[in-house]
């Protein structure tokens, strides 16, 4: 209980400094808020096959609303996060947004997990006019255009989390700058959005640094037994194995390709990003390679504070998601701070959030954070092998370009 | 508890507050009836999962692709999916019972897999989006049809068609040497489940932005039975009802809400057990008393500790 | 070509082990037990908590998770299916009292983590697990360019034996007789002075018992643990499986298992996944319209 203490007040001692020190127009003068209650909400995948992953996000974000609620509150508010399961389903997920946004009275949103529920939610709450702020989606078409075929921007759509277009193709640069790969096979999921977005990217570049992709193994999600697709990747016995899936498959299939005796590297993206993954692969999964947003020793100033406190409140390390679902609390409170809420025009409010969340620019787990001018994230990327026992461990960090 | 307060002390924000919802249960409450209409008949069919789909990426494709006005698309879907029912119903209405069940779920997972997630122009297994969606104003065109479908069906049942499906339900040889003809009456009641599961799936995606092979599978096909079968199937309200209870569920057991599959099927076993014929299945409010249940009980409630 | 006929020859004797119990209840009881996948999963659940929660060896792990699965199978008989055949309900009714048990199941799995009610049998909520390394020894051999495991052969040779002993006890034994009679007249069999509920309990109980084992074995082979392996991976599979080899037929499941594990891999090395996905049902529409009674069925009388 001592160190758990220690812990939340070194964190909250960061947060506020992280706080405090964004650079655009903060007229929130602390206190001015006592009283209030800041309701926020997220839609998160609890269970069904983004359960790898939202459980992560939600002890992040938790972990967020209880320091900053220790340390003060947000200009003297408390935060409420009300969280809830969508199951991995769109329908699901798009259900509980609209509950969450209309009957919850939330000032804003987090989430959902999946890029596949994003279609669903994001142009929901563009609809609805709330401020949403992805926490784990890495696809195509999330920020800006979420009503993508059309093309005018999402106003109200943001994500903190690094999206695949930026990862993918870092990480094969930095693989392929240091062992010069010549050949490849892709494995991709095919009935999934972020599969098959990864898919693509993986196709889109591979060219650029000389490897040849011998061919693209297609599955779907809910295949039982991966011997076929495996056997169909290992006997073109290429250098590299691309695995661009969620959920539990990238680890059946890494133990299943060990098994069939490839002995390349298997190169992958977010779905790779998460101890369970990590856990499950084992040491089949030893040195599987992925870009991340996030990795656990990085030294930016409020990382430590945060690693500390999640150990102590939940006894094990966190990961990229769960560092994703606590900055998106953290950028969610500095623009409510800086917002001049009302909290009695609920819509108004929603609009001044989505306003100061443009300006925002604070310190987090994930580096010194701001949005790009299409309320994307442009961060330092973390190109993480797996260490065979459920972390990871940084081979390099790629400035963004 | 919250859900049923706010609905009777202000019905208007309750109203503004669960739109979605209310749209989700009203399509659902079509596909409960479509699927009526072929049990009515004595056919136990869960192709409905299947012509949903149908109707719901004729809509969105044609809506995509064509400058049609969004009504002609939706009746183009309806329409399709009927054509497609009539197509399966060719073949496999010769199938009886568990048999035409199972036939209908090869269908449907043959359709998914095979058809939906091969041709390009489905988005195949990311499925389409659909930016021209209007969640709020979706709603209006299901809570006018759902009466009108709901009244059809109903004087449907008491026609002469009515008469011969609820005949061959009884006793289909029965049925056939009072010179009914088995085959047609089947299949106009299979067309019409069809029909009617075609435009539920045109209507829905209306209020989604997207459509997506994961929507149409067998799961949906069973939650669709489940609806009908706890409602009750000896009338029109049974599947209404069913659809109704079962979708708000979640909504008003959200305190609980992790364990709400857990709660789904407690409750489905009970009504299977102690009220066969449905919530609204006809029988007043009598409830059947297993042989092994002590003569003296009062509370149903108790019955799920029972055994 | 030849690793891809092993591959199908393995995960056929796991779709044939699963299909075995799913038939036997459909031949005996005439309902389509919709809680068997349920029960393979919980197979696989329970050896895992036995072997990584509890420190039990694996193969006193697998021992008693196939014994409570056999019992789960009398829960789901007293529970979902006994009170409907006592009122002499239609089989669609169990075919939803043992949807509801399957979703009770699964729902407790998948909600289970540290600190929760059921953290004694499962805590990793949603996510994929697989036993820890070591607890089961798994040699591998790579022989003229083929990788041969040691627990798959092991499996295939557990599925085969039991399969065996299985048609055995059916075809030559008392119970057998008595299962056969009930399965071909519920009424005669009566008559016969034969105690058709304990036929019944017992059609379950080994049906369950045959499903967990099939559960925990796909759990150890392909290293995945979660409370959605049998609802995702194998549950209509199962169907198409018992299916194509005639509704109630056990060795029409076991061809019928291997046939599938035949057609899917075939498929998706000669046409790709897309296919792959969609012929175990383009299968059984085609098989059920063409020929109801199941491939290798005779007449649908003749079950067992």
């Amino acid at each position: 209980m001592g160190t758990k203490l220690r812990g939340l007040a070194v964190a909250w001692v960061l947060v506020l400094a992280a706080c405090g020190s964004g650079t655009s127009g903060g007229t929130g003068s602390s206190g001015s808020y006592q009283g209030k209650t800041i309701n926020l909400g997220a839609i998160l995948s609890l269970t069904g096959a983004g359960g790898v992953y939202g459980p992560s996000s939600k002890k992040g974000a938790d972990l967020a609303v209880e320091i900053i609620n220790n340390s003060g509150g947000v200009s003297g508010a408390k935060l409420a996060l009300d969280t809830e399961d969508d199951a991995s389903d769109k329908a699901q997920s798009a259900q509980v947004a609209q509950r969450l946004i209309q009957q919850g009275q939330l000032l804003a949103l987090l989430g959902p997990t999946l890029s596949n529920s994003a279609v669903a939610v994001h142009p929901l709450a563009e609809s609805f006019k709330i401020p949403i702020v992805a926490v784990s989606t890495t696809g195509i078409h999330i920020v800006p255009d979420c009503n993508f075929p059309k093309t005018d921007p999402c106003k109200y759509v943001f994500r903190d989390s690094l999206g695949e277009e930026a990862a993918i193709p870092a990480n094969i640069k930095v693989y392929s700058q240091k062992t010069h790969p010549k050949t490849g096979v892709l494995l991709v999921a095919n009935d999934d959005k972020f599969s098959s977005d990864g898919g693509k990217i993986v196709q889109a570049t591979v060219g650029q640094y000389g490897i040849q992709l011998l061919d693209t193994v297609q599955f779907s999600k809910t295949t039982a037994d991966f011997a076929t697709p495996v056997t169909q990747a290992v006997k073109k016995n290429p250098d590299v194995i691309f695995i661009t899936s969620l959920g539990g498959i990238p680890a059946k299939i890494m133990i299943e390709a060990r098994k069939q005796g490839f002995a390349g590297q298997f190169l992958g993206g977010n779905g790779f990003n998460t101890a369970v993954v990590s856990k499950q692969a084992g040491a089949d999964g030893k040195g599987a390679q992925s870009g991340s947003g996030w990795y656990i020793n990085n030294t930016f100033p409020s990382n430590a504070a945060f690693v500390k406190a999640y150990k102590d409140k939940y006894g094990s390390d966190p990961d990229q998601f769960a560092a994703q679902g606590y900055t998106g609390v953290l950028i969610l409170a500095d623009a409510a701070k800086r917002a001049n809420l009302t909290f009695s025009n609920l819509a108004g409010d929603r609009t001044k959030l989505r306003d100061a969340l443009e300006s925002v620019n604070i310190d987090t787990p994930l580096g010194r954070f701001q949005f790009t001018s299409s309320h994307d994230v442009k961060q330092t990327i973390w190109i993480i092998q797996m260490d065979g026992a459920g972390g990871f461990n940084l081979v390099i960090s790629v400035s963004p370009s | 508890m919250d859900f049923f307060i706010q609905l009777f002390t202000d019905p208007v924000t309750f109203y503004n507050s669960h739109e979605l919802l209310l749209a989700q249960i009203g399509i659902n409450a079509i596909l409960a009836i479509s699927l009526f209409v072929t049990f009515y008949s004595g056919q136990l069919t869960l192709a409905n999962a299947g012509f949903m789909a149908v109707g719901a990426y004729t809509t969105v494709i044609l809506n995509l692709y064509t400058p049609l006005p969004l009504p002609l698309d939706i009746l183009a879907g309806t329409a399709l999916a009927g054509a497609v029912g009539f197509l399966v119903g060719l073949p496999v209405l010769r199938l009886r019972g568990i048999f035409l069940a199972i036939a209908t779920i090869g269908f449907v997972e043959a359709l998914r897999l095979g058809v939906i997630l091969n041709v390009p122009i489905t988005g195949e297994g990311q499925g389409l989006k659909n930016p021209s969606a209007d969640p709020l104003g979706g709603i209006l065109p299901i809570i006018v049809s759902l009466p009108i479908i709901a009244y059809i069906v109903w004087r449907l049942t008491k026609t002469k068609l009515g008469h011969a499906w609820a005949a061959i339900r009884e006793d289909e040889l029965a049925a056939s040497s009072n010179g009914i003809n088995v085959p047609v009456y089947k299949m106009i009641a299979f067309v019409i489940g069809a029909l009617l599961a075609g435009y539920a799936g045109a209507l829905e995606t209306h209020i989604n932005f997207f459509v997506d092979p994961t929507e149409y599978s067998v799961t949906r096909a069973i939650q669709i039975l489940t609806f009908a079968v706890a409602g009750g199937t000896t009338n029109v309200i049974g599947p209404i009802v069913g659809a109704l209870f079962l979708t708000s569920l979640p909504e008003i057991i959200r305190q609980a809400s992790a364990y709400r599959d857990v709660v789904n099927g407690v409750i489905l076993i009970l009504v299977i057990i102690f009220r066969p014929q449905g919530i609204v299945g006809g029988g007043g409010f009598a409830l059947i008393r297993p042989r092994w249940w002590p003569a003296s009980w009062r509370r149903r409630g108790r019955a799920a500790s029972a055994h | 070509m030849t690793q891809q006929i092993l591959n199908a020859i393995f995960i056929g004797s796991i779709y044939a082990l699963f299909a075995v119990g799913y038939t036997l209840v459909f031949g005996v009881l005439d309902v389509l037990n919709l809680a068997h996948s349920a029960v393979f999963m919980l197979g696989a659940v329970i050896t895992y908590s036995l072997v990584a929660l509890h420190g039990f060896p694996f193969i006193l792990a697998a021992l008693v998770a196939v014994i409570a699965c056999g019992f789960l199978g009398l829960l789901v008989e007293y529970v979902a299916l006994r009170p409907l055949r006592r009122r002499g309900a239609p089989p669609i009714s169990a075919l939803i009292s043992t949807i509801g048990l399957a979703l009770i199941f699964v729902a407790i799995v998948e909600q289970a983590t540290p600190g929760t009610l059921f953290s004694w049998l499962w805590q990793d909520g949603a996510n994929s697990v697989r036993f820890p390394s070591g607890a089961v020894p798994n040699p591998t051999y790579h022989v003229a360019g083929l990788t041969l495991e040691g627990t798959k052969i092991g499996i295939l040779v557990t599925s085969v034996v039991l399969m065996l002993v299985l048609g055995y006890v059916i075809k030559y034994t008392q119970v057998g007789r008595a299962l056969r009679a009930v399965a071909e007249n519920r009424r005669a069999a009566t008559l016969l002075g034969i105690n058709v509920d304990r036929i019944f309990s017992s059609t379950l109980f080994v049906s369950s018992a045959l499903g967990g084992l099939a559960g925990l074995l796909f759990g150890l082979a392909l290293s995945d643990i979660s409370p959605y392996i049998g609802r995702d991976q194998v549950e209509l599979k199962g169907l198409a499986v018992i299916v194509l080899g005639g509704m109630g037929s056990i060795p029409g499941a076991v061809l019928g298992g291997y046939l599938l594990g035949l057609i899917e891999v075939l498929a998706f090395v000669r046409f790709g996944s897309n296919v792959e996905a969609g012929v175990a049902f383009a299968a059984l529409f085609l098989v059920l319209v063409i020929r109801p009674q199941g491939l290798f069925g005779a007449r649908l009388r003749e079950r067992l």
